[in-house]
């Protein structure tokens, strides 16, 4: 029997095996629970089974715990935080002192709001160079100790609305929604209808950290907002309306590198619209169907669609709504904003 | 009605100039029971290597003036060339892209249809494009006495091709070629109807 009980192995075990060996290096130094010796003692050129094994060893021989593994865990969705799926929320109706709170103050709110609204729970806060406050939670309830195989991850930026957490199941939405808002000094959280794999795209995207083009009467030049001319024999025609409509794009989703979101969703709740197909128009009920974008690069591609013609300028809002709103989740009716029609797929 | 006229400037010293005119747009598709729209890209990318791969003939200066359809911006008029070649890039699996090709007819002064016009469609291969659209394409290349040009868009030797011969006719329009001219040689090239075009096909 040691200090590494069997959760404490399995998260072990599941970390070295997500974690490619050639990171793993940085991250157990990052960690600096393990001795200068017995960090060169590791062979990261072995496999993940002989490493475990090697890392298990140390770890009782450190009196290491599940609290200091969920650390490495900690430091290690850090390092990279596009992986698995984030949700954006925004909290609401700020008080007065909301724009002041800062990290200690917030610390300690959090941590004895959530243990008064939950026994077991384990709760580690640690503060990222660029102003983001991480927090991991493991759960438990009022019969069992926190898991700690399944956390959630919360990242709060203070000072702004904005927070981004992982996985939360509907029983500790409430709770953790609670423990924010009362630490933040805001009134109310709700969803913001943006997800993604990426954490920093959706974090530039809410927070507008790309660049923003504004409506100007006197662009610049068109010799430079053109593409460049591969040729001086080669001449465009329309050239005015192309950069007219570049304008229009950059305006819509902003210039330069925009971030990675990977995807949007419309939820459809709208009647049928075809002339050509009379039967399903005439239905009374509405025509239910979820329409989703997806791409690489979803944004870039979206303005490429504007700036080159393929989506018509001036650029529909419900496309700009998503850099305009920081929103990928919308729910369009019949009354709702935009008109409905132009979502109409054209059927060839 | 600002038309583009074949004669009204003079031409360049061993120069030719083509207008290489295609709607650039691309289409959402869609299928009842999926909920994937698929975007796809289209044939600004086939004009802008045929210009570039134009440009790069040596025995002539080869001036390209890229356009979505016709008619042509007025701010360009005073500084525009003489257009020897217009060519309509027709990509049969889009039907704006006809429809823009045809759209844009009745802005060129008939002079143009004496050998200075030609077709030229692309994705005649592709399962999409259904065939009326081509028998449509041929009826008009036909009935304007321009050739059709059938040429494959994907492949560097396609563009290759296609700019190999886009020239030939190009340096004879232009009146480059000592005893050809436009209207003698587009009697030769221009396109002619099947007897059974009007027949249902096979499939």
């Amino acid at each position: 029997m040691g200090s590494m009980d069997n959760t404490a192995k399995r998260l072990l075990e599941r970390l070295v095996r997500r974690i490619p060996s050639q990171m793993l290096k940085t991250t157990l130094d990052k960690w600096s629970r393990l001795t200068s010796t017995q960090r060169q003692s590791i062979d990261y050129t072995e496999s993940k089974w002989a490493l475990t094994e090697k890392l298990l060893a140390i770890c009782e021989e450190n009196e290491l715990t599940v609290k200091h593994i969920a650390e490495l865990e900690m430091i290690h969705v850090i390092e990279n935080p596009n992986l698995g799926m984030w949700y954006a929320f925004q909290l609401m109706d700020p008080q007065d002192d909301a724009h002041s709170v800062e990290l200690t103050q917030f610390k300690e709110q959090f941590k004895s709001h959530l243990r008064e609204l939950i026994r077991h729970v384990s709760i580690k806060i640690k503060k990222h160079t660029d102003e983001a406050v991480w927090i991991r939670i493991a759960w438990g309830d009022t019969f069992s100790r926190p898991n700690h195989l399944k956390p959630t991850y919360v990242v709060h930026y203070l000072q702004t609305p904005y927070v981004f957490l992982t996985s939360l199941t509907s029983k500790q939405k409430p709770l953790l929604s609670q423990a924010l808002v009362l630490s933040t000094r805001y009134q109310a959280i709700k969803d913001a209808n943006l997800s993604g794999r990426k954490l920093t795209a959706i974090r530039d995207l809410l927070m507008k950290q790309y660049l923003q083009v504004f409506p100007t009467k006197f662009p610049s030049p068109l010799a430079e907002r053109n593409r460049v001319v591969s040729n001086l024999h080669i001449e465009k025609e329309q050239a005015g309306s192309a950069a007219n409509r570049h304008q229009m794009a950059c305006e819509a989703f902003g210039d330069g590198i925009l971030p990675q979101l990977q995807s949007a969703v419309y939820k459809l709740e709208t009647k049928f619209r075809d002339h050509t197909n009379k039967t399903m128009t005439e239905r009374d009920e509405t025509f239910r169907c979820v329409v989703k974008f997806a791409s690489t690069n979803l944004l870039e591609s979206l303005r490429h669609s504007a700036s080159s013609g393929v989506a018509s300028t001036p650029v529909t809002p419900l496309l700009s709504s998503v850099p305009l709103k920081g929103k990928n989740y919308f729910v369009i009716t019949d009354n709702g904003p935009g008109p409905s029609s132009q979502m109409k797929p054209s059927q060839k | 009605m600002s038309l583009l006229k074949p004669f009204s400037k003079l031409p360049g010293l061993n120069t030719a100039n083509i207008l290489p005119a295609g709607k650039y747009e691309g289409h959402l598709t869609s299928t009842w029971q999926t909920t994937w729209f698929k975007l796809v890209e289209s044939e600004e990318q086939f004009q802008q290597s045929l210009a570039d791969a134009l440009v790069e003939e040596t025995s002539v200066t080869v001036n390209v003036r890229l356009a979505k359809s016709l008619p042509l911006p007025m701010e360009n008029d005073e500084s525009r060339p003489r257009i020897d070649l217009v060519v309509f890039i027709i990509n049969l699996t889009s039907e704006l892209s006809f429809q823009s090709a045809e759209a844009s007819l009745k802005y060129l002064d008939p002079g143009y249809f004496l050998g200075k016009v030609c077709f030229m469609v692309t994705n005649a291969r592709n399962a999409s494009a259904p065939a009326e659209r081509l028998d449509a394409v041929r009826k008009l290349a036909a009935s304007l006495h321009c050739p059709l040009l059938f040429a494959e868009d994907q492949t560097p030797d396609g563009v290759a091709s296609a700019t190999e011969r886009l020239l030939t006719i190009l340096k004879v329009a232009a009146g480059l070629v000592p005893i050809a001219t436009a209207l003698y040689v587009s009697n030769l090239t221009r396109c002619t109807l099947p007897l059974d075009i009007d027949q249902p096909s096979f499939d």
